[in-house]
């Protein structure tokens, strides 16, 4: 999402609802074919590419130069309409999805870790530093952060600005599909569950002061800590509410972000 | 080279070029005068794509270019090294020039390119790991010039490429252009230093109020009063 943002300027409030879909989609070739998670998102990394990029050219580009209201809004439309599509087809039943590897556990002395979550540790670390390395050192990354850093620049470059955008925006959504099927073993999920995503999301965007990739990483790790330390050692509603307060906090004494300066 | 007819552009209100027509010869430097928000700004953006105008085409080699995207210009050979430089302040010197050719026609060609520009301006060599950002402003005017041959142009468009700099880089930039000029390279050339460019282009034309003044050789715009009447604006 950070990716997305600085790249087209566009904050997309349907981004938990393409996390969302992924999962359900996920789900569904569970439910239909038996596919484990992890060997279906062979298929929704595509899918979910080819709607990032559909979205982009078709409905986000269009209203890209309108007023920042006029994106929030539509975005959150478009939230609207995946999370009652989803609704539609599925039912409001919360549902899980067993994985070959749910109830798997790792024991290493006298620390215990469920499989799935090693492999999410593992598999988001690997990401980002793909990320990393695609963005630093080859002739693609070095075209994104172009336009990063100055689209009309860019342009003047010979760098066919519109396409950069349409791809950094199916990798951002594509990139759900791997999210979805890391964070499916183990968990319920339900159509309305999108916002969630999306708020959290946001909070760490901010946190990091919404440029910068290193900053934002941090800002993700700091929500990510606060909320497993809220729901764990917190009893009950009250520990929810952690990251939340954690976020205000950080925003009352650090307005631009954990890292930013003032503009 | 480059034909203009009828060119007419408008951001919102009144228009900032209302029909201008003018050509570029090949292999010559021309001057683009005129006193702020005369359209020489956006003249050079409607050649290079980033301004759509309402009315007129614009040809570059026979070819009609008028509905051509900005990157596709580029790939015809039209390159525009923008005012206040626009360098990508976060990228190393070397970064920069790489992204100058980035097109797929100039790449294969882009290390014997890298050399002629380190050839041309030294001092790019010197700074090759050091982001552009911490450059002076010279030294991002030569950045923005080399990156701008890096894709191997035919028309090279400068839009006020002695803006803020000090008299020892206008000369090292003035001298580059006078090379590679001399080497084939047709300039297209936007300056506010009046002496600068009648020192330089062959031919000049003056806009006022988007619309052209006066055109003529060298010699006719220095004896020509209205020259510098228009250029200041009165």
């Amino acid at each position: 999402m950070c990716l997305t943002y600085n790249v087209s300027g566009i904050v997309n409030f349907a981004h938990g609802d393409f996390l969302t879909l992924a999962m359900f989609i996920a789900f569904a070739f569970q439910a239909a074919a038996a596919l484990d998670p992890y060997v279906s998102v062979a298929i929704t990394l595509p899918l979910l590419a080819l709607l990032g990029a559909l979205t982009y050219q078709h409905l986000l580009r269009p209203v890209a130069r309108s007023h920042a209201l006029v994106i929030i809004q539509l975005t959150l439309g478009l939230s609207f309409v995946l999370q009652n599509g989803l609704l539609m087809i599925f039912g409001g039943q919360p549902v899980r999805t067993p994985s070959a590897l749910e109830a798997s556990i790792l024991i290493v002395g006298d620390i215990f870790i469920r499989t799935p979550q090693l492999i999410a540790f593992c598999t988001s670390l690997a990401l980002t530093l793909v990320l990393f390395l695609v963005l630093g050192y080859t002739e693609t990354g070095r075209r994104i952060r172009a336009v990063h850093q100055n689209p009309q620049a860019a342009a003047l470059m010979g760098i066919d600005v519109p396409r950069v955008r349409t791809l950094t925006f199916a990798a951002g959504i594509g990139i759900l599909a791997i999210s979805g099927a890391l964070l499916l073993p183990g968990t319920t999920i339900w159509p309305a569950q999108g916002l969630r995503f999306t708020v959290i999301t946001l909070m760490a965007l901010i946190l990091g002061g919404m440029t910068d990739f290193a900053g934002v990483y941090i800002g993700a790790l700091v929500i990510g800590v606060a909320e497993v330390v809220g729901t764990g050692y917190v009893a009950g509603t009250t520990g929810m509410i952690l990251p939340y307060a954690i976020f205000i906090l950080v925003l009352l004494l650090r307005p631009n972000g954990l890292f930013g300066r003032a503009a | 080279m480059l034909r203009i007819d009828g060119l007419t552009a408008a951001y919102d209100g009144p228009p900032a070029l209302a029909g201008i027509s003018l050509h570029v010869e090949k292999g010559e430097v021309l001057g683009l005068l005129g006193a702020n928000n005369s359209g020489k700004s956006t003249l050079i953006n409607c050649i290079s794509g980033l301004v759509r105008p309402l009315a007129g085409r614009i040809f570059f080699e026979g070819a009609d270019i008028t509905r051509l995207k900005p990157h596709e210009r580029v790939a015809t050979g039209i390159v525009q090294v923008p005012e206040g430089r626009q360098v990508f302040p976060k990228m190393s010197v070397i970064e920069n020039l790489l992204l100058g050719g980035t097109s797929r026609a100039a790449r294969p060609q882009r290390t014997t390119r890298l050399d002629q520009v380190f050839k041309l301006f030294p001092r790019l060599a010197e700074r090759r790991p050091q982001p552009a950002g911490t450059l002076s402003g010279g030294e991002q005017q030569m950045l923005a010039i080399g990156r701008a041959l890096m894709s191997g142009p035919r028309l090279l468009m400068l839009d006020e490429p002695s803006l803020g700099l000090s008299p020892l880089f206008v000369q090292i930039i003035f001298k580059a252009l006078a090379e590679l000029n001399a080497q084939g390279l047709t300039i297209l050339l936007i300056e506010q230093n009046l002496t600068l460019t009648l020192a330089y282009a062959g031919r000049g034309v003056v806009l006022e109020r988007g619309q052209i003044a006066i055109e003529g050789t060298r010699e006719m715009l220095k004896n020509d009063p209205r020259t510098r009447a228009a250029y200041l604006g009165l």
